[in-house]
């Protein structure tokens, strides 16, 4: 499968390792990418730790996407840069695993995440756990060329409902079919809760656009917390997402909720700031 | 450790913050959060809920809550190979946490009882007593 370990992996080499504890590692970000969201970057700390958190379970388990306490943004990734990773893992068992890390760009942090919780379930029901031990061992040892990541294609939002600058629901279709799907993952397909992420944000950034602040610039994502995924978004589900900008001075903040099935599927908070103070 | 029984003032004196942070957590009004709900059955709590919940209750009420606590304090003494055999609860298993989830209705413990289906068996009030747990081991070692 040709979108195996490229479609939606994002950890090159794993430079350092301290078994079940940290880990330093690396990815390029191909050029000729039209962007690089800020969700991915966070997916690539995300995928180091997983990294550890299954070598450390001799590749039984593997974390899903749970609780992310506190990311920060705290600058943009152009398509070219290289991604410098680092995670630590404040507890690793079969339940669950904890941990926080960063990325950097040629040695500035440009993404903080602290206080993330993955649930840990067999490995065996997503994915061949010999197919991942191999990959492991050879971004181990020598690392896979970059630029395999070809992008992925932004989710069509269709706005249900809308108070300018208060409230916007919109509703969201999850591709049946797509490459990333081939890496997340190949026994059991579900949207990348980053991805979903991306799309929340993109939504709250557009609503956060309508509010009257002459002379100053744009509202541009700094902060996201509390995030939750709380169940498994499948291939071709209907998600309706919702935004609501709850204060507005020079940090706007916005409550962000996903719904299926009239089940909240997940939630965050998004503060918005404009870049003076987001530096 | 000793098991001083918990009272139902202790218990009503965190239940307001108790179901407020539930609610938050689990996205429902608070008025559905009822001492004696199931958490999974009756307000469709996911297992990262509880994950979740934790750590709001330690941030509300700065105590710490270790991950598998409830199990582990209703196996008590007995080996784990005695609580659990074969992902299943043993009969002296039950025993123990009928008597430690005392608060859960008693039809609510059916047999043969799978360990993952535990959580099934929380409450409000489940979390209640874990918080005064956590509060008398805090005070303790101060």
């Amino acid at each position: 499968m040709a979108e195996r370990f490229s479609a939606f992996s994002f950890v090159d080499r794993i430079t350092e390792l301290e078994a079940g504890t940290r880990a330093k590692g690396q990815f390029a970000v191909p050029e000729g990418l039209p962007s690089f969201p800020a969700c991915l970057v966070a997916e690539a700390v995300g995928q180091l730790a997983a990294w550890v958190a299954m070598d450390h379970t001799g590749f039984r388990r593997r974390p899903v996407a749970g609780l992310a306490g506190e990311t920060r943004f705290l600058g943009e990734v152009t398509p070219g840069q290289r991604l410098d990773l680092e995670v630590e893992i404040e507890s690793c068992d079969d339940g669950a695993v904890a941990y926080g890390g960063c990325a950097r760009v040629a040695g500035a942090k440009v993404l903080q995440l602290g206080h993330c919780v993955g649930l840990m379930l067999p490995l065996e029901d997503f994915d061949a756990p010999e197919a991942v031990q191999g990959r492991f061992q050879v971004l181990r040892e020598t690392g896979v060329p970059g630029g395999r990541f070809r992008g992925v294609a932004p989710a069509e939002l269709l706005v249900i409902d809308r108070r300018p600058g208060e409230r916007i629901r919109a509703a969201m279709q999850v591709p049946a079919a797509a490459p990333f799907f081939a890496d997340h993952f190949p026994r059991r397909p579900v949207l990348p809760g980053t991805l979903l992420l991306d799309s929340q944000i993109r939504l709250a950034v557009g609503l956060a656009a309508e509010l009257p602040r002459p002379g100053t610039s744009p509202l541009s994502p700094a902060r996201v917390t509390d995030v939750k995924i709380r169940s498994f978004i499948l291939p071709g589900q209907a998600v309706e997402l919702e935004a609501e900008l709850s204060r507005v001075g020079d940090v706007a903040e916005a409550a962000l909720t996903a719904r299926s099935n009239g089940k909240q599927i997940a939630t965050g908070r998004l503060e918005l700031a404009s870049r003076e103070v987001a530096q | 450790m000793a098991h001083r029984e918990i009272t139902k003032q202790e218990i009503q004196a965190v239940y307001p913050t108790v179901a407020q942070i539930l609610a938050d957590a689990l996205g429902c009004d608070v008025d559905r959060v009822k001492l004696d709900a199931s958490l999974i059955e009756d307000l469709d709590a996911e297992s990262i809920d509880f994950l979740d919940l934790v750590f709001r209750l330690e941030r509300a009420f700065k105590v710490k809550i270790p991950r598998g606590k409830i199990v582990e304090d209703a196996r008590g003494d007995l080996p784990e190979s005695d609580f659990e055999q074969k992902g299943y609860v043993t009969e002296v298993g039950l025993k123990r946490l009928r008597e430690f989830l005392s608060e859960v209705p008693p039809e609510r413990f059916r047999t043969p009882m799978k360990s993952a289906d535990i959580p099934r068996l929380f409450t409000p009030e489940t979390f209640c007593k874990v918080v005064v747990r956590a509060q008398r081991a805090a005070q303790g070692s101060a």
